[in-house]
């Protein structure tokens, strides 16, 4: 049996609040992304970093060479596409196999105001680096006040 | 959460005996596979290039660790994580029947791939049987 420890008296209404913030946050998109299925156990597994001028995808793809990646942007959905060599040499049996995947393919949407026109992407040992910028309407500008 | 989860840490190495690295260590996914004449390991270690990656074997025991570069990391505000950066290590007992004198490793696109070749004595062989 689980022991609960109550710190306070038992309120319905907070319960319920935190209820609500539970599902918000299940529900509501980070910032603009839709990673559709996704989480843990997923590959490859992805990182999404944010700057003033766009946005950074990191993924994982230990063993995929960079020529076996296909990077593709259809309208604001980004699919990231390959095949991992995972070939175990002529006439092995397996110990151990923990290493997943072998043809991958991944799709997140984006928010509307990242140009998908000037995407770059890097793959060095193993991790996929994909640059997207802002588009220039929606980055930060800075006026000058002119004196009268 | 996800920012605390990326935070980096220096701290300086204060003994040469402890072996002690700042940051968090990971415990790489493997494959092991054998054949007649030797055992495979491949190490999934993305991020760790051949110069940050160190094969040792001491008293039958085979470590393997790779440390990855956080300089990229920088100045980066994560938004949505799924992987944590971190140190990678991982140790496997090997067996009197590895040659290990001979094993081999080279590291291709993060991936760490060890041939540890058998022993002779360890293969196995067929004799042949003569009549008379």
């Amino acid at each position: 049996m689980a022991l609960v420890r109550f710190s306070r008296p038992f309120d319905p209404i907070n319960a319920l609040l935190n209820l609500q913030q539970e599902f918000d946050r299940v529900f509501d998109n980070p910032r603009g992304f839709d990673l559709g299925l996704s989480g843990r156990g997923t590959f490859p597994p992805m990182n999404v970093f944010s700057d003033a001028d766009g946005y950074t995808v990191r993924m994982e793809i230990p063993g995929v060479a960079p020529e076996n990646v296909a990077i593709e942007a259809n309208g604001r959905t980004l699919t990231v596409s390959g095949t991992r060599e995972t070939k175990a040499p002529e006439g092995a049996s397996f110990h151990r196999r923990e290493r997943s995947g072998a043809d991958f393919s991944r799709s997140l949407q984006l928010p509307a105001d990242l140009s998908l026109e000037h995407i770059e992407a890097s793959c060095k040992h193993g991790m996929l680096t994909i640059r997207i910028p802002k588009k220039a309407e929606a980055k930060p500008r800075q006026m000058t006040v002119k004196a009268a | 959460m996800a920012e605390q989860e990326l935070t980096t840490y220096k701290k300086p190495e204060e003994t040469k005996d402890e072996h002690t690295r700042p940051g968090r260590t990971y415990v790489p996914a493997v494959d092991i596979c054998e054949t007649t004449d030797s055992l495979w390991l491949r190490a999934d270690m993305p991020g760790v290039d051949e110069n940050s990656v160190a094969v040792d074997v001491a008293n039958n025991v085979l470590s393997i660790e790779g440390w990855v570069s956080v300089k990229e990391y920088e100045n980066l505000q994560p938004v949505y994580t799924e992987y944590n950066i971190g140190n990678y290590s991982r140790r496997f007992t090997l067996s009197n029947e590895i040659d290990t004198s001979r094993i081999t490793a080279k590291m291709v696109n993060g991936v760490l791939a060890l041939e540890l070749p058998k022993a002779e004595k360890a293969k196995p062989r067929r004799i042949t049987v003569s009549a008379n």
